[in-house]
């Protein structure tokens, strides 16, 4: 035991589907209780290090309180800039276990219940689980890190962790193929595979000592968390399915859910995109004025070779992030289109028709014999391979962000014609940027009277 | 003699004969049968390219009469399952192809200009090697090997690859290939430690060294290589019997560890080539059509049974090939 860990931790800390989790659940008693003020978890919360109680609002007081901080935590986290995390040092403290699975499992019933396994809350309970086990692995101490690490491993069973489960990781390239193990189909992360399949195969070499050197934390981290999300994902569902055998769902479940709503219907009008104050660009109408040379060439067609990826690789994803999320690069948090627009109106009635209009004003035009190229704009967008975009596919790809000039230079050469501004700018997002501010400039000074 | 007449473009009467005497519309495989709705086709009818492009077929039989009929110069399908084939619309999955081509093998020992038995042999031993990884270390299954008429197509119906992207499908040649060089600094509890791929002895540092021997010892004192001049691939080739029983240690410190370094440097370039990544990527691609004929080197393109034993020259030579007169 390492003497500055205040307990060791439970692994339920970290994995809410562990056996030591289920006991929890199978212990806590009466579901009344989870409105009641809760004077232990108080004092936890009031407790945990570096914890900002000033402001009383941010205290839970009962586990349906802990609850929709989770999600709080997660959506402020994402969206604000100036994401205070000393208000909620408590979901780190690991002395909350008990409490924090309780009120996993109450929220994800409440939310499979009233939303379903494909609602924009199923979606960010599971991201935020996600994030709430990557934050939480990141306080712990390496030696404990490890231990836990190994624990869930244990508790895989062989032949689960298949290389295909893992595909998202793989094209967005937080994950290289090349650098997993692998053995029939399987990531091998666990010690006692590796060794009973693997280690006999090294001469003059301690397989122990291999194990440790090949396959490394990080990845054993990233899979074992993108497996939680999987596993979170596949509990929605599995609870949903029973719902809708039953009668009525419990009261207290759908008040959560409701609440959970309330808290994803805030953040874009409370946090993100706010006043040029501080900086920030928000998402608004395009402005072609404003647009960089190599955007304005694409948008009057490509007479030439390259159009696919013009369109696709270069032009989709600028239009889409101009339009919707500027300030990507400035801010260090991944979004995905429905986040900004939910309904998807600004993607079917501005960015597609302007893509289109690009793709169409092509020779040939572009659809005119690869229409199946729709597909792929949609997939670059993160609505997965398909010909219509859905929200239930969104995720199955990536948004992709917009090429740097670096990038444009080296595949799509001869879009690249600089003017003044590309001197100071490395991305032709940024150029977009700094040109809109110029021109709000220019047009409230021209106004000035004299 | 057979082969002075083979290789020779199929004249449209040959095409005719081909389609009405010999191919039977249950040599086409079931892979391809069985989806028949889901794809499209496309057909090259004068010899100048698949033009003839977004054809569908509601069943086997209304293929059959096409071919019949129509005797094209060649024939394909998409490797892609559509909703609707015939606008390329509404993509369901693709298969995971990878297509070796014999004249493109990045080190050929036969040096002859289109195709002949030596390299054909060769894309066939690189095919094997590729479904021993495909299998043995990605654990994927439903795996059909066809003969092309110029080299192999490997097609997977592993439903749980079909629906992946371009990106991991690129990520999956390289590995495959050996196409990367693989790290060779480890580092745990902050010491960092030297291991050459070689030494390590599964995963991709395996397949990487699989490949590399493989090209090393194809070798021959015209390959051109960037970055390895005339000297060292004459030291290569004269210590590369060592490679045979896997003595790479001593093989990389008679070349000498700078070199070494160079040479597998160049060596992960090369295997790129051998498979046609583009191939690979595009999920909407067409592929020749087994059973049909391709008409460039009157040969049939045929889903090959058994690796071990197939040999083009007997199993996918057309019988008006015999009957040419020479
Ligand atoms: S420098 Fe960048 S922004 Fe300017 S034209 Fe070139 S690619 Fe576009
Ligand atoms: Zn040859």
């Amino acid at each position: 035991m390492n003497k500055y860990s205040i307990c060791m931790v439970n692994v339920a800390f970290i994995n809410p589907f562990s056996d030591e989790a289920r006991q929890i659940v199978r212990e806590y008693g009466n579901l009344n209780t989870i409105y009641q003020e809760n004077g232990d978890l108080i004092q936890l919360v009031t407790r945990s290090p570096s914890q900002d109680i000033s402001d009383e609002e941010t205290i839970p007081h009962n586990i349906m309180d802990l609850a929709l901080k989770r999600i709080e935590w997660y959506v402020k986290k994402k969206n604000n800039p100036e994401f205070d995390y000393r208000k909620y040092s408590y979901l780190y403290n690991r002395n909350i276990t008990n409490f924090d699975v309780i009120a996993f499992y109450l929220l994800v019933q409440a939310i499979s219940v009233k939303f379903g396994p494909n609602s924009r809350e199923s979606r960010v309970m599971v991201e935020a689980q996600g994030k709430l086990m990557e934050s939480r692995m990141g306080e712990l101490l390496l030696s404990e890190k490890r231990e836990i690490l190994g624990t869930i491993l244990n508790t895989l069973l062989p032949g689960e962790v298949k290389w295909t489960m893992f595909a998202d990781l793989l094209s967005s390239r937080k994950i290289k193929l090349t650098d997993l193990v692998l053995d029939q189909g399987n990531i091998i992360l666990d010690k006692d595979y590796f060794m009973e399949n693997l280690g006999y195969k090294l001469e003059h070499r301690d397989p122990g000592k291999m194990y440790d050197l090949l396959i490394g934390d990080k990845i054993k981290e990233l899979i074992i968390n993108r497996m939680i999300m999987q596993k979170t994902e596949d509990y929605i569902s599995e609870v949903y399915q029973k719902s809708q055998r039953q009668v009525e769902p419990n009261p207290i479940l759908l008040e959560l859910a409701d609440n959970v709503t309330e808290i994803l219907n805030q953040p874009m009008a409370t946090y993100g995109y706010r006043g040029g104050a501080t900086g920030k660009v928000e998402a608004s109408p395009l402005n072609q004025e404003a647009f960089p040379p190599c955007v304005k060439i694409v948008l009057e067609g490509m007479k030439s070779g390259g159009r696919n990826d013009a369109i696709i690789l270069f032009l989709t994803p600028f239009i889409s992030y101009a339009r919707l999320y500027p300030d990507v690069f400035r801010r260090n948090t991944t979004l995905r289109v429905s986040d900004v627009d939910p309904e998807l109106a600004a993607v079917e009635k501005e960015i597609l028709p302007l893509i289109y209009e690009a793709a169409e004003r092509c020779t040939p035009p572009l659809f005119e014999d690869q229409p199946q190229e729709k597909v792929n704009i949609n997939a670059k967008m993160g609505f997965g391979m398909h010909s219509e975009i859905e929200l239930k596919h969104e995720g199955e790809t990536t948004w992709y962000t917009p090429m740097s000039c670096e990038k444009v230079k080296l595949h799509l050469p001869s879009l690249c014609k600089p003017d003044k501004t590309c001197k100071s700018i490395g991305n032709p997002l940024s150029y977009y940027i700094r040109r809109l501010t110029d021109l709000k400039y220019e047009e409230a000074t021209s106004e000035e009277p004299g | 003699m057979v082969s002075d007449q083979l290789l020779k473009p199929a004249t449209p009467e040959e095409r005719r004969r081909y389609y009405r005497e010999e191919w039977d519309v249950k040599d086409v495989p079931e892979f391809i049968s069985n989806s028949v709705q889901k794809r499209e086709f496309g057909f090259d009818h004068m010899g100048r390219g698949p033009n003839h492009r977004y054809k569908v077929f509601r069943n086997m039989d209304l293929l059959r009469k096409f071919l019949r009929y129509r005797a094209p110069f060649a024939a394909y399908s998409s490797v892609a399952f559509y909703e609707k084939p015939q606008r390329r619309d509404g993509w369901i999955k693709s298969e995971l192809v990878f297509d070796v081509d014999a004249k493109d093998i990045p080190i050929r020992e036969c040096g002859c200009e289109g195709v002949c038995e030596v390299c054909l042999n060769q894309a066939l031993e690189i095919i094997s090697s590729l479904i021993d990884t495909l299998k043995g270390d990605l654990g994927l299954k439903d795996i059909h090997v066809v003969y092309s008429g110029r080299g192999y197509h490997l097609r997977l119906f592993d439903e749980s690859v079909m629906t992946m992207d371009s990106d991991v499908r690129g990520q999956i040649v390289q590995y495959l290939s050996g196409a990367e060089l693989p790290r060779n600094e480890y580092a745990a509890e902050g010491v960092t430690y030297k291991l050459e791929h070689f030494t390590i002895p599964f995963g991709y540092p395996q397949v990487f060294t699989d490949r590399t021997r493989y090209a090393i010892l194809h070798l021959t004192p015209e390959t051109q290589l960037d970055e390895v001049n005339q000297k060292l691939l004459k030291d290569v080739i004269k210590n590369r019997e060592l490679l045979e029983d896997n003595q790479w240690g001593i093989f990389r410190s008679k070349i000498g560890p700078q070199r070494f370094q160079k040479l597998i440097r160049s060596i992960a370039s090369l295997n790129m080539a051998l498979v046609d990544a583009k191939v690979s990527i595009d999920l909407k691609r067409i592929l020749r059509l087994p059973s049909s004929l391709h008409s460039m080197v009157s040969m049939k393109c045929m889903e090959v049974k058994n690796i071990e034993t197939f040999d083009p020259f007997k199993e996918a030579v057309p019988k008006f090939v015999y009957e040419r007169k020479s």
